[in-house]
């Protein structure tokens, strides 16, 4: 029985682990007036069009804390090249004075600006949101 | 002076409005520089400068769906405060302007502006080119300029441009605008332009759209206009666009039918005439963009208007090469042949241009 005991526990040890499921998913401060918002309106935010609610514009925070997240974000969300995304926004600055996206390396500091603001708007790991009181899911972006 | 108090009156329409967002910002330089080589010159007269150095900077301050956004152009040749706006964001889809702006009629200037980097080509079309290049129609208005989009026939979007304010006036260099920064109104009058455009998508540049504009331009100080006593210039365009923008490919055309009407105390001569171009560019590998643009116009040379403008070009061909070597960063070369009303010219053109956000 002992013998049968360290065979299975030698086995969990070696065995490859399964990947837990990853979602990426769309967040705002937890008494955000936004309480929706379609895949549309999440690329034009994203790409520096105005989104508002209540006559408020929506402020984007670009989360570049990884590379896979930065990957998902041009494939999923703005659903273009990182060279043509430069360029979007070059001439939405040029045509309209239009705002970039504020851009975070660190998910500290883009989660202080979050909580700091009921208009930002941001995406991260849905594992990063974790169970913070201050933090809203709205909808999931990607999942694997 | 005229500028203090207009932003004076913004912040404080702005801030009970906007109480609770906060100041925003954004800052981007396009530097650029070219140097051009004439040959073949058989015309009298040429827009072209041997070099030029210019950074053209574009800024905007914005608080909640306010915002105050400029475009200051510094050059070996100029310094021009070109567009200075404080706009609301009335609805999603629709912005008011108020100040001073690029006319929305213009296609290419709507869409690229002073910035160098944006466009393909070292050059813009004739009809395009700013009063200060000897262009022949008015670019810079201040006034009001309104821009909405709306959904159409489904997937389809209508875009519109509506825009009325103070049109330049014509003396001896060629057209002048109103100038904010030393603001003279008083020979100034008022033009209006309207744009509608369609789009099959959100997010795409393809489209086709139509235009019209109509401006009385007071002619001052002119020593040998092309009627007796020339007092002013009526204008009345009309024109049409198309954009096909694929992935590879790019194709711009567009055509303006030009109506005129010199005025003196004593007669008055109608003419007029028709310009346009056709650009195609396309994407190459190793970041190369080829492009060849075709200029033309009809019946220009029968035109009173256009005598006043020396350096009108009635035919051009353009044809060049981009390499964005760098993220933001492009070399271009440029090969024209120009026809004015009074001769032919080629020139070869190089440029470096770049963006700095």
């Amino acid at each position: 029985m002992r013998r049968l005991l360290a065979i299975v526990l030698l086995l969990c040890l070696v065995a490859p682990a399964r990947p837990a499921s990853q979602a990426v998913v769309l967040v705002v401060r937890a008494d955000s007036p936004l309480q929706e918002l379609d895949s549309v309106s999440v690329r034009k935010l994203f790409l520096g069009f105005p989104v508002l609610i209540n006559g408020s514009p929506l402020r984007p925070l670009r989360n570049h804390s990884d590379s896979l997240l930065d990957e998902i974000f041009l494939q999923q969300i703005v659903a273009m090249s990182q060279s043509n995304y430069d360029r979007q926004i070059l001439i939405g600055v040029n045509r309209q004075g239009w705002l970039r996206p504020t851009e975070y390396v660190r998910l500290s500091d883009l989660v202080a600006a979050l909580e700091a603001d009921p208009y930002a708007v941001s995406f991260m790991w849905e594992r990063d949101v974790g169970h913070n009181p201050k933090i809203r899911v709205i909808r999931v972006l990607w999942s694997d | 002076m005229r500028i203090s108090y207009l932003l004076l009156a913004w912040t404080l329409l702005c801030s009970p409005l906007a109480r609770g967002d906060p100041w925003q910002y954004e800052l981007l330089l396009m530097p650029s520089a070219q140097a051009v080589g004439t040959f073949d010159r058989q015309a009298p007269v040429t827009e072209i400068v041997d070099e030029v150095v210019q950074i053209d900077t574009l800024f905007t301050v914005q608080r909640g769906p306010f915002k105050l956004f400029g475009e200051y152009l510094v050059s070996d040749h100029e310094h021009d405060l070109e567009r200075f706006q404080l706009g609301w964001q009335a609805t999603q889809d629709t912005v008011v302007w108020i100040g001073r702006y690029h006319q929305p009629t213009s296609v290419w200037n709507h869409d690229h502006h002073h910035g160098q980097y944006l466009q393909t080509s070292i050059s813009r079309p004739f009809l395009d080119e700013w009063e200060d290049l000897g262009g022949i129609l008015p670019q810079h208005f201040t006034g009001i300029l309104v821009e909405s989009g709306h959904k159409a026939f489904g997937s389809w979007r209508l875009r519109t441009a509506i825009a009325g304010g103070l049109a330049p006036i014509i003396t001896p260099d060629g057209l002048e605008p109103f100038d904010l920064l030393h603001p003279d109104s008083k020979h100034h009058q008022v033009g209006f332009q309207a744009r509608a455009s369609l789009h099959p998508g959100e997010f795409t540049e393809s489209g086709f759209g139509l235009l019209a504009a109509t401006d009385e331009l007071p002619a001052i100080g002119l020593t040998a206009p092309p009627i007796p006593g020339l007092d002013h210039a009526d204008l009345k365009v009309l024109g049409a666009f198309g954009i096909y923008a694929a992935s590879n490919w790019k194709v711009h055309a567009t055509w303006y039918h030009v109506d005129t009407q010199l005025n003196s105390p004593t007669a008055s001569v109608h003419g007029s005439f028709g310009v346009g171009y056709v650009e195609a560019e396309r994407r190459l590998p190793h970041e190369l963009t080829g492009f060849l643009r075709w200029e033309g116009s009809s019946n220009a040379g029968d035109d009173a208007y256009l005598k006043l403008f020396p350096m009108f070009v009635r035919q051009r061909n353009v044809i060049g090469l981009r390499w964005d070597f760098l993220s933001r960063q492009a070399l271009t070369l440029q090969l024209s042949d120009t026809n004015t009303l009074d001769g032919h010219f080629s020139d070869i053109r190089l440029q470096w241009s770049a963006a700095f956000l």
